[in-house]
This record gives structure tokens, C-alpha cells and sequence, in this order.
């Protein structure tokens, strides 16, 4: 069957969906979600591995007024995101199946979300694909407001909702921002396909409307200062949303922006320094945050915006690279940007699925209530432990592969720029490293606090370990992660090709000179092998000499103290508080407490609380916010609520048009 | 190879070394200098006790931690011979791997539920953190300067000549024996000595531990001794032949030992709430060594 055949299935296929979805019964409605999303991810992941080994895929819709020729181009590029993006939705909606299992009495909700997460699936899959400026707005909009729709799922709680009208409004400033540059494209150029972005960078300024474009996107992505949605809505979302939204739906703002930079056709240089600045900022400001946040959903998301801050580091490389017209390190860059992009998806799902395993059996997302979990589910603490190294950039895992491929370029780039971009390469090189170090230290103590130690709170029913439908996409993750991590080069391979092909005017790229880099990244993969190797040697070596040798079990040493308990053991917070003084003046601590009245001679109970803002969203856009409902408030006595003054008004306005039309004004 | 036979070699008694230094520098005859390992191989046979708050991260994070340093030492090139290990961009795969090792031990300290154990963890994660920028800037410069991004190669092309070059050379080493300090949690920013356990880092951590996987830790801390001296040699070998390197590999190594002896004699240990600033400024030493390399270069006007 020809592709754009499947792809019109596939689009037919989630119409059924939708129906067969409201009219099955509410236990079969997880099932056959599954089916259709199984069944949409195989016949778009067919053309876009045909587009990945071969020639681009193109179609053209003509005739329908308004909008023009609608094209829909597969290439490499796009056939990477599609697969990745199918990858990450099939294990989110098998283990949504699990997860959602506890709230079948909600039946019409249910119907809802699965309708949803197809539509949601479905229109990530045709951003990829729709290159009209109209439609693919169209399309965002859809991919937006499903995911919105995701997110809300637990709609009664009010601070569900809150988090959902933030993530909705500022999707929205995203979109109007998106909007404006392309109706710049349009009106200098008439043109609604993508294919007029490149002539109006040939002809323009690419600084503007790039940055229109960044802004837009970087929205979507998390980038500084547009990540405070990120936060607020997957801690609300239920875990396998949270999942796929960090897994994919981030990735397609970067999809967006590396689109747009295929598209740009000068001032490389300046555009790459920034990028690449904001990015490490960005990763820096992201892991920062994460480690001295005790709600783990939380946690996690501002790694996603660690993560994204990598990801724009080998982004800012490549543009670098483009400029300087040194193709090794547009590759490295960008292809190292594309690798952790896969790589990002897979182990930030596998972390969010089994933290909403945790959340599932506990009721609790505050790290502080939780520990000695693994005991209790040793399969989820060994799945999360499996995420925290890979996403720590640890070898054999995949977070490894990409890390190092991007730490290449950036040495590529060292040797080969001036000084001002050595200086910012390098210093962004020591900033990877200091996000490598923090990371680690996030997820010794997240995993060390909910999995480790004994359990500190009384929690109301036992936790238990999941069940396997939850727990298998999580292993087929791991096997993938481990893939990634053992044999890097053949990924590197194909990520490599799409910037061969994505940019043509790398010129004729000598494939011989990346040969060298083949070979030593193949290398990596084996000495990442060497190692797990090396640790199951000493391990069982030392299971040998110490079987004859006396164990005994006996509690924990308590320095000589004879009663410690629970509560005693050392929790996130203090985990993290070095950290976090060391930085206060990123991380902002507020304290929420009553003072103790000199009149209270018997103080009653009180609580004391201490949490961390984001500086950003407190700082700027909370300053912002603030001034303009200030403003508004001003206008509050014209919704007075009294009838009589809302017929004046109708009055009014209809004189108004009436004097209006009478003298030619209007 | 030969660099991996020799920093097993010099592991054996390095820490005697330090241990012998410090004895006489206080005027005390003190123990052998393979004392340490004696130490080890006895709590090899030792039977051991496991707390019952532990899982399994508590039995095999000793291993992975005792692998991963054997594998970073794998990457030490000696001289003109490689690393069993080596690779470009080979120092970075170092960093990380011993991160990995890093990773367990802290984990493993809190499978323990201990609150100690737990704030042992938490400033090893901490120091260690703020050390990394120093290693990679001092690496990243390096790499600059020599055009070449593996240990061996860097090593192998790093000449001395000009002043700046020796300055260079001197503040490498201060950064190097000082990761090495931060690393291995001694003196300046850390005393295995002090009996207090609010006031340590890695002992703490190891509380739980004991028999052979305390014996695997300790020897894992030989290791990285021998090896981050292992390094500091390196910068010195160039391409000399066998019967030049060997001696003063063993000589640097035991200069090493010395001066870590004395340092531990000699200073007291900073305040803990201090530690971090003092860690942090080994990056500017770092930034100086990159700014060096830049004058050299001639690229810094």
C-alpha cells in the first residue's frame, strides 16, 4: 500500500476511534484505545521509516478555498519526531490502561480521556506532518487543547483546574506569537506553505522573525523564561499524560524550532551563541530547581526543562557549527540534540510511569511522607532506579550516549571557533558538567527519599506493587534505553543522516570524516558493556568469598542513640538545603507560619511550612500578572451585576453604532 | 595496561605512606606502610552485619562502586602507553563513571534510613558536584592546548616550555590533588579521623558497612588515591621511556602520599558551611588554567 494511502487510514481510523471509544462499554474502552493507538502508530511509523532509509514523502491537497495547497511532507526529520512520538504514546497508553483502571466508576470522564488521548496522539502525529501555515495551527491548537483536556482529568480538584487554565492561556500566547509570524510569512511572500519561511529568510532579516519563532515554540519546549507551565500542569496531569507530555509534546516545540532553523539562511553565529547561552541557563535554572522541590511529579518536570536545556546546548552547537561551516560539529550538535531527544522521551516516561505507580499505591506525590518503598514495590524502585541513572547521563544507559555526544561537540567546537565562542563553549561545558553533578544529587534523593530507608508516614492502605500492564511498557523502556546505551553508534547513525539531509547546505558532508567518530562512539558502547560486565564480575566475586563468611542483621547503627525513629531519617528537604541556601537567590524558600502571640500563654498547634517559588514565575511574570489585574480592577464597576445598567449599555452601544454609521465613521 | 598494573601496585600503600607520614609528623613511630592493606585483606574474611532497614542497593552498591573506580583507573594512560581504555573524549566517559560509582555509595548510605548516613550523602553529592566543573575545565583547557580530547593524547602533547606553561602545569596539579582531597573526602574539606559523626562526610556514609564490602570501599579509596596521582604523573612523563617514567611515577606517587600526610598534619578542617565556597573557587583555579592556555594560544589579546 502506498504511504499517503496508510496516512489516510490512519486519519479515518481516529474518527472510528472516537466513536468506538463512546460506544463500548466503560472496561472496554481502555482496550480498545490501545488497539487504536497501536494500530495508528504502525501505519504512520511505516512511511516514516520508508522516509528514514529512503527519499522524502510528499503530497499535495489542493482546492480547498481559504487555506490553498495543503502539503504534507514527510522527511527525515519529521520521520524521527513520528516515530518517537509513537514510541512514547503506545507504552503511555498501555500503561494508562493500568493506571486508569482504579477510577473506572468515572465513566463518562474516562470516555473522554480516551478520546482524547487519540485525538492527542493523532494530532502530534500530523504536526509533524502538515507544512500549511493555516492547518498546522490548526493542528497545534488540537494537539493543545486534547492535551488540555488530558490534563484536567481530575477536574474536581481546584488546583487541577488552575494548573489547566495556566497550561491553556499560555498555550495560547504561544499560538498568537506562532500566528504572528506566520502571517509575516504570509504577507510578504503569499505563500501559506513552509517553503515561503526559507524565502522570506533569504530575503529578510533572520534575527525577528526567528525569534517570533523561538518564543513561540520555546513555549511549548520549556525554555527560560516560557517554562512556568511546565511545573504547574504535569504534577496535575494523571502519570501517563504526565509522561507523554514530557516525553513528546515538549519535544515538538524543539521540532518546531528545529524546523525553523532549517529554514534560516544567515546569521548563524549570533543565533547559535543565544541559543546556546539560554540552553545552558536553562538546564542550569531547571536542575536547580528540581533538586529542592519535594513534590516528585514537580521534581521531574522541572527536569524536563533541564533536559530540554541539553537538548538546546547541541541545538546552539549545530547553529554554531552551521555558521562557522564546520559540518563535524553541526552533526555532533545537532544530532547529539536529536538522540537526547529520543533518549529524553524514554526515560523521563519511564520515570514519570513509575512515579505514577508510586502515586497510584501511596495517594501522596510529597517525597517527604513516603521511603522504604522498596521493599514494598521492588519492581517500581528498581524501574525508577534504572530512569534516575539513565537521566543522570550515567553509563550503559542511554542518557550517556547523547551527553557524550554532545560534550564532543562541544570539544570539536573549542578547537575550532574564536575566542569569544571558546569562551562561551567552554563555559557552557563546565555548566554541562555542574547539571551532570546536580542531577545526580536530584536523583539520589529522590529515589533515596520515596524508595529507601523506612517508611516515615502512616499511609492509609498498603502499598503494593503495580500491576503488569503497568509495569511492562515500563520494562520494554528499559530495553530500549539499554539498546541506546550498548550499540550508540547505530542510533548516532540515523540521527547523523537527518542532518545530512535536513540541511542542505552542509554541501557535500564527508561521511569519511565521520567515520572516526563512528568508530569511537561503538567504543563507548562497549566499554559501557566492559563496565556492567566488571560490576556483576565483582559482585559475584564477592557473593563467593563471602558465603562462608557470619552475617547477622541488626538495626541501623544510630551513633549511640538507642531509640531513632522514622521520622529521624534524613528527608529531601535536608537533602537538598545546602543546595538550595548555597543558590537562594535562584531558588526563592518562603515560609508560611503564624507567630507566637505574646498573649498565648498556651500556644495551640500550629503549622509551619516552608516551600520554594519559581523565581520567574514569582519574580516577572508574577509582577506582570499582578500589575495588569490591577488595571482590570479598575473596570470592575462596569459588571455591576444590576440589569438597568446592562440595558444602558446595550443602549449605549447601539447608539453608538447608529451615530457611528450616521457620520461616516465606521 | 602498564599504568593499571602500577596504580594497583602503588594502591597498596599509599594510604600507608600518608598514614606513616602523619604519625611521624606528630611524632609518633606509627604502623607499616602496607598496614592499610593488611586492614583490608583482614575485613575481606571478616563475617559482616547488615541492617535490617536495607535492601538490595545496600548489597551490590559496594561492587558498582569498587567497579567503577576500576574502570576509571582502566582509562589512565601511562606515558607514551595508552589507557586499556582509550578513546577520544575518553575523560569524559572517566567523569562519569565514577559519578556512577558515586551514585550507589550515596544511595546505599540512604538505604541505611540512617539520619547521619543520610547527611553524609547529601554533602558527598554536594562536593562532588561542585567539584566537577573544575575537572572538566581543567580538562576542556587542556584539550584546547593540545588539540586532542583523549588522556593519553592530551598528555602525550602536553609540553613544557614557556612560563606559562609551567604556571599551567602547577595549578593543574593544586586542581588535580585537590579533586583528588574533595574525591576521596580528606583534609582540607573533610576528616576521616574526627570522631564526630555530624562533622564527616564519607565515613558517615560507610557507618553501616562492614567486612567485605567495607574492605571494597576502603581499597576503592587506595585506588583513587593512586590514581589521581597516577594522573598528576601523567602530566609531567611527556614521552619518556620506561626506565625514566616508572621511577618518577613512583617517586610523584610518593610525593603525593607525603604532602597529603602533611596537609592532613598541618591544616585543621574548614568549617562545613565554608566547604562549598572553598570547592567552588578550585573552578576559578581552573578558569586561570584556561585563560592561561588562551594567552599561550595566542588567541587573548
Amino acid at each position: 500500500m502506498a504511504d499517503s494511502q496508510l496516512l489516510f487510514i490512519s486519519l479515518c481510523i481516529t474518527i472510528i476511534g472516537w466513536f468506538a471509544i463512546y460506544f463500548v462499554p466503560v472496561q472496554l474502552k481502555g482496550k480498545i484505545t490501545i488497539g487504536f493507538v497501536v494500530l495508528n502508530a504502525i501505519l504512520t511509523s511505516i512511511p516514516a521509516i520508508h522516509v528514514l532509509n529512503s527519499e522524502k514523502f510528499e503530497i499535495l491537497f489542493s482546492g480547498i478555498a481559504l487555506i490553498g495547497e495543503v502539503p504534507i511532507r514527510i522527511d527525515s526529520l519529521s520521520a524521527w519526531f513520528i516515530l518517537i512520538i509513537n514510541i512514547t504514546s503506545i507504552t503511555g497508553v498501555f500503561y494508562g490502561f493500568g493506571y486508569m483502571k482504579s477510577y473506572k466508576d468515572q465513566k463518562s470522564n474516562l470516555t473522554l480521556h480516551w478520546i482524547q488521548y487519540l485525538l492527542f496522539h493523532s494530532s502530534m502525529l500530523w504536526v509533524c506532518m502538515v507544512q500549511n501555515s493555516i492547518v498546522f495551527l490548526i493542528v497545534w491548537e488540537l494537539m493543545s487543547l486534547s492535551s488540555l483536556f488530558l490534563v484536567i482529568f481530575d477536574h474536581e480538584n481546584s488546583k487541577t483546574i488552575k494548573a489547566g487554565i495556566n497550561y491553556l492561556v499560555q498555550m495560547h500566547i504561544g499560538v498568537a506569537i506562532l500566528t504572528m509570524a506566520f502571517v509575516w510569512v504570509y504577507i510578504s511572500t503569499g505563500s501559506l506553505d513552509f517553503l515561503a519561511i526559507a524565502q522570506f529568510f533569504q530575503t529578510h532579516s533572520n534575527i525577528w522573525l526567528f525569534l517570533l519563532f523561538f518564543i513561540g515554540f520555546g513555549i511549548k519546549a520549556g525554555f527560560i523564561p516560557f517554562h512556568s507551565w511546565l511545573p504547574h500542569a504535569h504534577p496535575a496531569a494523571p502519570s501517563h499524560i504526565s509522561g507523554v507530555m514530557s516525553g513528546v509534546i515538549v519535544k515538538l516545540g524543539i521540532y518546531g524550532i528545529l524546523r525553523m532553523i532549517t529554514f534560516i539562511s544567515s546569521d548563524f553565529l549570533l543565533l547559535g551563541e543565544a541559543i546556546l547561552g539560554l540552553s545552558v541557563l536553562t538546564g542550569l535554572y531547571g536542575i536547580i530547581n528540581s533538586a529542592v522541590h519535594r513534590d516528585f511529579k514537580r521534581m521531574l518536570a522541572y527536569c524536563t526543562i533541564e533536559n530540554i536545556g541539553i537538548v538546546g546546548v547541541g541545538i546552539g552547537l549545530g547553529m554554531i557549527g552551521l555558521g562557522n561551516g564546520n559540518n563535524i560539529m553541526v552533526i555532533l550538535g545537532f544530532g547529539g540534540a536529536l538522540l537526547h531527544i529520543l533518549n529524553h522521551s524514554l526515560f523521563k516516561s519511564l520515570l514519570f510511569f513509575s512515579a505514577g505507580s508510586v502515586y497510584q499505591q501511596t495517594h501522596t506525590r510529597d517525597m517527604e511522607k513516603l521511603g522504604g518503598l522498596i521493599k514494598k514495590m521492588p519492581q517500581t524502585a528498581f524501574l525508577f532506579l534504572i530512569g534516575a541513572l539513565a537521566i543522570g547521563g550515567l553509563p550503559p544507559f542511554n542518557g550517556f550516549v547523547s551527553e557524550f555526544i554532545i560534550y564532543k561537540g562541544m570539544l570539536e567546537g573549542i578547537s575550532s571557533s574564536n575566542m569569544y565562542q571558546v569562551i562561551l563553549i567552554v563555559i557552557s561545558f563546565a555548566g554541562l558538567s555542574i547539571i551532570g553533578g546536580i542531577s545526580i544529587l536530584v536523583f539520589t534523593k529522590s529515589f533515596g527519599t520515596i524508595f529507601l530507608g523506612s517508611q516515615r508516614t502512616h499511609l492509609h492502605s498498603e502499598p503494593v506493587e503495580v500491576s503488569l500492564s503497568m509495569r511492562l511498557p515500563q520494562y520494554i523502556i528499559i530495553g530500549l534505553m539499554i539498546c541506546i546505551g550498548l550499540f550508540p553508534s547505530f542510533f548516532f547513525s540515523y540521527t547523523s543522516q537527518i542532518i545530512i539531509t535536513s540541511f542542505p547546505g552542509l554541501g557535500v558532508i564527508q561521511t569519511d570524516s565521520l567515520i572516526p567518530f563512528m568508530d569511537n562512539l561503538s567504543l563507548v558502547g562497549l566499554f559501557a558493556a566492559i563496565f556492567l560486565v566488571l560490576a556483576v564480575i565483582v559482585y559475584f566475586v564477592r557473593s563467593l568469598l563471602t558465603k562462608k563468611n557470619l552475617t547477622q542483621v541488626s538495626p541501623t547503627w544510630g551513633c549511640g542513640y538507642v531509640a531513632p525513629r522514622a521520622s529521624m531519617q534524613y528527608t529531601s528537604k535536608s537533602y537538598s538545603k545546602t543546595l538550595g541556601k548555597l543558590l537562594g537567590f535562584i531558588v526563592i524558600e518562603k515560609k508560611k507560619y503564624t507567630e507566637l502571640e505574646k498573649s498565648e500563654i498556651f500556644p495551640e498547634e500550629r503549622k509551619h511550612s516552608a516551600f520554594y517559588v519559581d523565581f520567574f514565575e514569582n519574580r516577572i511574570i508574577g509582577r506582570i500578572t499582578n500589575a495588569l489585574q490591577y488595571f482590570m480592577n479598575l473596570f470592575q464597576f462596569v459588571q455591576n451585576g444590576s440589569t438597568q445598567m446592562y440595558i444602558i449599555y446595550g443602549l449605549f452601544f447601539i447608539l453608538l453604532v447608529f451615530l457611528g454609521t450616521l457620520f461616516n465613521i465606521i | 595496561m602498564i599504568s593499571f598494573i602500577l596504580i594497583i601496585l602503588v594502591s597498596f600503600f599509599f594510604t600507608g605512606i600518608v598514614i606513616r607520614t602523619k604519625s611521624i609528623a606528630s611524632g609518633r613511630k606509627g604502623p607499616g606502610i602496607f598496614q592499610p592493606i593488611k586492614d583490608i585483606i583482614r575485613l575481606f574474611k571478616k563475617g559482616a552485619v547488615y541492617s535490617e532497614t536495607t535492601s538490595f542497593i545496600f548489597q551490590i552498591a559496594p561492587s558498582i562502586y569498587f567497579a567503577s573506580v576500576i574502570m576509571a583507573i582502566m582509562v589512565i594512560p601511562f606515558g607514551q602507553y595508552k589507557g586499556i581504555i582509550s578513546f577520544e573524549g575518553d575523560f569524559v566517559f572517566f567523569a562519569y563513571v565514577l559519578a556512577i560509582g558515586k551514585f550507589f555509595s550515596i544511595i546505599s548510605a540512604l538505604d541505611t534510613g540512617s539520619s547521619f548516613e543520610g547527611m553524609g550523602a547529601s554533602r558527598e553529592a554536594l562536593y562532588s558536584m561542585l567539584a566537577e566543573p573544575a575537572f572538566f575545565l581543567l580538562m576542556g583547557s587542556l584539550s584546547l592546548l593540545t588539540g586532542y580530547t583523549s588522556f593519553h593524547e592530551i598528555f602525550m602533547t602536553f609540553h613544557f616550555g614557556t612560563y606559562v606553561s609551567y604556571a599551567i602545569g602547577v595549578m593543574a596539579t593544586f586542581v588535580l590533588v585537590m579533586i583528588c582531597m574533595i574525591e576521596n573526602s580528606r583534609m582540607p574539606i573533610d576528616d576521616p579521623k574526627t570522631h564526630l559523626e555530624l562533622t564527616m562526610i564519607h565515613e558517615v556514609m560507610i557507618l553501616d558497612n562492614s567486612g567485605f564490602d567495607l574492605g571494597l570501599i576502603l581499597h576503592a579509596t587506595n585506588l583513587k588515591f593512586a590514581m589521581y596521582g597516577a594522573l598528576i604523573a601523567n602530566l609531567y612523563f611527556g614521552d619518556l621511556p620506561l626506565y625514566y617514567s616508572i621511577p618518577i611515577f613512583l617517586v610523584i606517587q610518593t610525593l603525593f602520599a607525603v604532602s597529603v600526610g602533611l596537609l592532613e598534619s598541618f591544616t585543621a578542617r574548614y568549617r562545613m558551611s565554608h566547604n562549598a565556597q572553598f570547592i567552588f573557587t578550585l573552578s576559578s583555579v581552573s578558569l586561570l588554567i584556561f585563560f592561561g592556555v588562551l594567552m599561550i594560544l595566542g588567541k587573548l589579546v
